[in-house]
């Protein structure tokens, strides 16, 4: 059946990148968000696999505390104390970073290609929900069960070495802190991935690759340096190639307050770490990963 | 009757990456829904119908044409997508929610709060006969209760425009029944529905047009009192006797089936009934009954696509 001939022909497309808002429609974006970030934390939540690495995590931190047990008896008073501290936190710190970043990529790499597969995303964009604020909802969703997650292994670490030293370790809280913003940069970058993707294998992948290299662009100056002693055209490109890198990808070591929890007092105050710096550092890497994110989702056809 | 949605030559071409060979979604579609209609939209798997209607719902955005709905070409604007409720095909809802829990979220997305939303839950709930089962975990509910659950979510913001995605797939007959009852009643309170379906005789039931999509062409579109034409008449008579069986099957007429001493016999268009029946009485055959047939919209379906991938096929 033919309709009537329309008198301008206009291809629609995606919602303005920015539009302007009044006040209220600004909370109306904020409580769509907020809305939506509830609803991905309770579904988030109760992922079988998620699940599994936090009950795993806490095994081993709650576990930590009675390994010290077998330790062989060589030492008496207070240095077998400290000797069963440093394990205890030994444990839990490796735990904490590898549970607690394997929960981060697993979820920030699920929840947009899950909704995709389930159809969930239809049924909310058919709603009056701009893409930006589903987009915005899904990250905070993500970010609650981070930090739940976080708190949990954190807080029973926090009360093995308390069990132990019967000294508030506050140098812990700080470096808990400091592992979120690690933790921000990774999932907003998985978080990237996973917007231009429709299963979680690809943004998982990525997640670890950013993990890992995010841990190693030291080594990256190292290659700058010894690149810089020979002559060789070669060398020199793959030294520029790598202070490129090291200026570009992020340096996750920067949020490790690993040497001060191992080798200062429980409640010594952290030295030599600039917290507001290194809180910038995160945010300006967490908010460029989001951006990306957001252009990737803005023109997605879903 | 205004037009609610109007498409104007709209074409979607999904692009193919690296090497790749263009997909063909939609071609030059020309569609026009009236107000308070409900339009059956069919067509095979891979047709173009899901493209349709995410193009209308701003999920996708087309390669040329327009879309109009309710005289406005803000697709995917809020404004719009407050006057359409959306049910997709085999949508999930999370199994650890209450059947009130799914509906407060998605109706805290239209921006209700507090009574407002309350009494829209109870008012949806009612018309898709749900209060019983609000508290019930979704879990806990048959595939045709989901199904009810997720009419409820589309028509939370009272929409004036239903698009629902295979609405009646995968349920039994006293499920698609109450949905199909649901459907009728939304139509008679003037709401304009497009439903996108591969129940033909469930679509057939309840439309007032259809409209027919092969290979993302609309093929064929109208009432289905105008493409369902009558095509042939059906006599039933008692067994007759062979000669007189022979002369009628020589005459043109087949014998379409036969039922407990009795025999259905076959008229086609080109025959003059009137020939049948003569035969019927000279050789004393008793008649039963003598009864127009129309085509079902699934022989019509048949036909178009068939034509449709004939055409397709010539060089």
């Amino acid at each position: 059946m033919s309709a009537e001939t329309p008198e301008v022909v206009a291809v629609p497309g995606p919602e303005p990148l920015a539009s302007r808002f009044s006040w209220a429609e600004f909370v109306a974006y904020f409580r769509g968000s907020w809305t939506i970030g509830k609803y991905t934390w309770r579904e988030g939540m109760r992922k079988k696999t998620l699940i599994g690495f936090l009950i795993l995590s806490i095994l081993v931190i709650f576990g930590s505390s009675f390994m010290t047990a077998f330790l062989t008896q060589t030492t008496v008073g207070d240095a077998m104390v400290d000797i069963e501290a440093k394990l205890i936190k030994d444990i839990c710190i490796t735990t904490i970073s590898i549970f607690g970043v394997l929960i981060t990529i697993f979820i920030s790499a699920s929840v947009v290609p899950a909704e995709i597969e389930n159809k969930v995303i239809y049924t909310v964009l058919s709603k009056p929900v701009r893409r930006g604020q589903y987009l915005f909802g899904k990250f905070i969703g993500i970010q609650l069960i981070v930090i739940l997650n976080l708190a949990l292994m954190g807080g029973l670490f926090f009360m093995a070495l308390y069990a132990k030293q019967h000294i508030l370790p506050t140098l812990l809280l700080w470096s808990i802190f400091l592992t979120y913003f690690e933790f921000l940069v990774v999932s907003a970058f998985t978080f990237a991935f996973a917007c231009a993707s429709t299963s979680s294998v690809v943004p998982t992948i990525a997640g670890l690759f950013i993990y890992i290299t995010g841990h190693l662009t030291e080594y990256l100056k190292d290659v700058y340096n010894r690149a810089g002693q020979t002559e060789n055209p070669l060398d020199i490109l793959i030294g520029k190639i790598a202070i490129g890198l090291w200026h570009v990808l992020p340096n996750l070591q920067n949020f490790s307050l690993r040497h001060h929890i191992l080798y200062l007092q429980p409640n010594d105050p952290p030295r030599d770490v600039l917290f507001p710096n290194l809180i910038a550092y995160g945010l300006v890497y967490a908010v460029c990963g989001y951006l990306i994110a957001y252009l990737v989702f803005f023109r997605r056809e879903l | 009757m205004s037009v609610v949605i109007e498409t104007h030559e709209l074409t979607k071409v999904y692009e193919a990456g690296f090497g790749g060979v263009d997909v063909l979604g939609l071609k030059d579609l020309n569609l026009a829904i009236h107000s308070g209609e409900i339009f059956g939209y069919l067509g095979p798997n891979g047709s173009g119908k899901t493209t349709t209607i995410k193009l209308l719902l701003g999920l996708i955005f087309p390669t040329s044409g327009s879309i109009k709905i309710l005289g406005r070409k803000d697709i995917g604007s809020a404004a719009i997508r407050r006057k359409i409720g959306y049910l997709p095909e085999g949508a999930y809802y999370p199994d650890f929610l209450r059947g009130e829990e799914v509906l407060q979220f998605y109706g805290q997305l239209y921006g209700l709060r507090g009574k407002d939303l309350g009494s829209r839950i109870d008012n949806v709930l009612e018309v898709v006969g749900m209060t019983h089962a609000r508290r019930r975990l979704v879990r806990g509910y048959s595939k045709g209760m989901r199904q009810r659950i997720g009419m409820a979510q589309a028509l939370l913001s009272d929409p004036d425009i239903l698009i629902l995605d295979e609405p009646t797939t995968g349920l039994d007959p006293i499920a698609r029944k109450e949905i199909r009852d649901i459907l009728a009643d939304l139509r008679d309170q003037g709401k304009t529905l497009l439903i996108s379906s591969h129940e033909l005789l469930e679509v057939e039931l309840i439309s007032n047009r259809v409209g027919i999509l092969s290979e993302g062409v609309l093929q064929t579109c109208g009432t289905i009192d105008e493409l369902l034409t009558n095509r042939d008449v059906l006599i039933h008579v008692e067994t007759p006797p062979a000669a007189a069986l022979e002369k009628l099957t020589n005459a043109g007429v087949e014998v379409e089936d036969r039922v407990a001493g009795k025999v259905i016999l076959h008229v086609p268009d080109k025959l003059s009934v009137y020939q049948a029946l003569e035969i019927c009485r000279s050789e004393n055959v008793a008649l039963t009954s003598v009864a127009p047939r129309r085509e079902t919209l699934e022989e019509l379906f048949v036909r178009v696509i068939g034509d449709a991938q004939k055409q397709e096929e010539l060089p």
